[in-house]
């Protein structure tokens, strides 16, 4: 059942570099200008959604033969769906203060595109173990960008990094301020086209050239 | 002689199969979904009520909101410092269980009441906004504030719950130069452009969030209204309601 290493690997790189669903497929963007002001919500969220996606796309995939194809999107977001409110319940139980400040963004993850694009783009058509590492590539690739771009915001907007503060007093005494625009979702909106671009951009990967 | 009857793999789209696989994707779904609710339900009542317990303390400002204590200390704090009590509207201590009775805290060092704090809850923009306010035993100056509960718009309505909002509230009074009931409110925008003469009574506003603002400070007033009597007690003696009687 287990193909060698190489396999996984690709699906990997594909998820997390070549065809990373934020910067490459432009999809998630709403979560990932709402959960990005501060870093610790974006690490939470990036893991949330990467155990959904892995785990709907290998349940997905192993009913992929029994599933009517008719019924195919509503038997798909059932499987999210109950996976989200999962997590969301776990994530009470346990890390009470970051459900708190997610509040209604782990619901929102049944909603975004990344998982559902998974689950009929992947695990229609591959195998669970495959579907499985191709939602933790994709969750990762989601991640990355998620705590790059929080970082970025919390730098620039608020002087923090996890809440704490970096920037010292005396640059701020000096004149420098924080940026506002950071703080709300339009800044998030500018890192994200610049990553799109930078990636794009870049030798050898540019999906025009293909 | 008979031909071999081919294996016949049942038809996955036939209506019948598509309705058999709905229900039973249903049926599995709504089990999980009710085990993972059910059984963590103890863990997050616990959470629930623990984070309330922060809340009071943090508005009668016993706890650093940057700072945050253990479980344990928690319950310290707030076995040592805190009282439960019931109140009727004209601030007389009651038995636990009295119906139409008003819940209060009072908030002690060494048996002395060094203010009491009152539950609000108040309506939102989008839900039910649930927190505390106390008040030193002056009855009238407000010495914190905090919030449990609230389904405002992270960034903008869910800044009621960030500390620089919080904060603003300490030192404020409920009753103007008269010494007249007003209640405290949010303003649009900054405190300090308001008239001298409300500027004792209202906190700075959350910008972007001008109506969770009117409507929390609605309902900041309909609770203080309701617990006036109690309050009216504080200022007359600066003692609590069960000394009076």
């Amino acid at each position: 059942m287990l193909k060698d290493k190489t396999h996984y690997m690709e699906i990997l790189v594909k998820g997390i570099w070549k065809e990373n669903p934020v910067a490459y497929q432009v999809l998630g963007i709403c979560s990932a200008l709402a959960v990005t002001v501060k870093m610790s919500t974006a690490i939470v969220m990036a893991v949330a959604l990467t155990v959904v996606t892995a785990f709907s796309g290998m349940i997905i995939s192993s009913l992929r033969k029994q599933i009517p194809s008719n019924i195919r999107i509503i038997v798909e977001l059932a499987v999210i769906a109950s996976l989200v409110i999962v997590t969301d319940e776990v994530l009470k139980a346990f890390f009470y203060d970051t459900s708190k400040q997610l509040s209604i963004f782990v619901g929102l993850i049944i909603t975004n595109c990344i998982v559902l694009g998974r689950a009929e783009a992947f695990a229609l058509a591959n195998d669970p173990i495959d579907s499985f590492v191709d939602g933790i590539a994709n969750g990762i690739g989601y991640g990355l960008i998620l705590v790059f771009v929080a970082f970025l915001r919390e730098l620039l907007g608020s002087g923090k990094i996890f809440g704490l503060a970096v920037i010292p007093q005396f640059i701020f005494e000096a004149g420098y301020q924080n940026m506002g625009l950071m703080v709300l979702a339009p800044g998030a909106f500018f890192i994200i086209g610049l990553l799109v671009w930078l990636k794009n951009s870049l030798p050898g990967i540019s999906h025009e050239k293909k | 002689m008979s031909e071999p009857i081919p294996e016949k793999r049942p038809d996955k789209n036939a209506r019948i199969n598509v309705i058999k696989f709905a229900l039973l994707v249903s049926f599995v779904c709504s089990l999980l979904i009710t085990a993972a609710a059910g059984g963590l339900k103890g863990f997050q009542q616990e959470n629930i009520e623990l984070d309330k317990k922060i809340n009071l303390l943090k508005a009668a400002n016993l706890i650093d909101p940057d700072n945050k204590p253990s479980k344990n200390q928690i319950k310290a704090l707030y076995d040592t410092h805190i009282q439960a009590v019931i109140v009727d509207s004209q601030g007389t201590v009651l038995e636990a269980g009295n119906p139409d009775s008003l819940q209060l805290y009072f908030f002690k060092t060494k048996d002395v009441i060094q203010g009491y704090i009152l539950p609000i809850t108040s309506r939102g923009l989008w839900g039910k906004i649930q927190g505390y306010l106390a008040f030193e035993n002056d009855g009238q100056t407000v010495s914190g504030f905090s919030v449990y509960s609230h389904s405002e718009t992270p960034g903008l309505g869910g800044e009621i719950e960030s500390a620089w909002f919080q904060k603003n509230f300490k030192g404020k009074k409920i009753l103007n130069s008269q010494n007249q009931f007003v209640s405290v409110g949010i303003a649009k925008g900054k405190a300090a452009d308001l008239p001298k003469s409300e500027q004792a009574n209202h906190v700075d506003g959350i910008s972007g969030a001008t109506l969770t603002g009117k409507y929390l400070s609605q309902g900041i007033k309909s609770t203080l209204a309701q617990y006036e009597a109690v309050s009216i007690t504080f200022r007359q003696k600066g003692l609590s309601p069960k000394e009076k009687n």
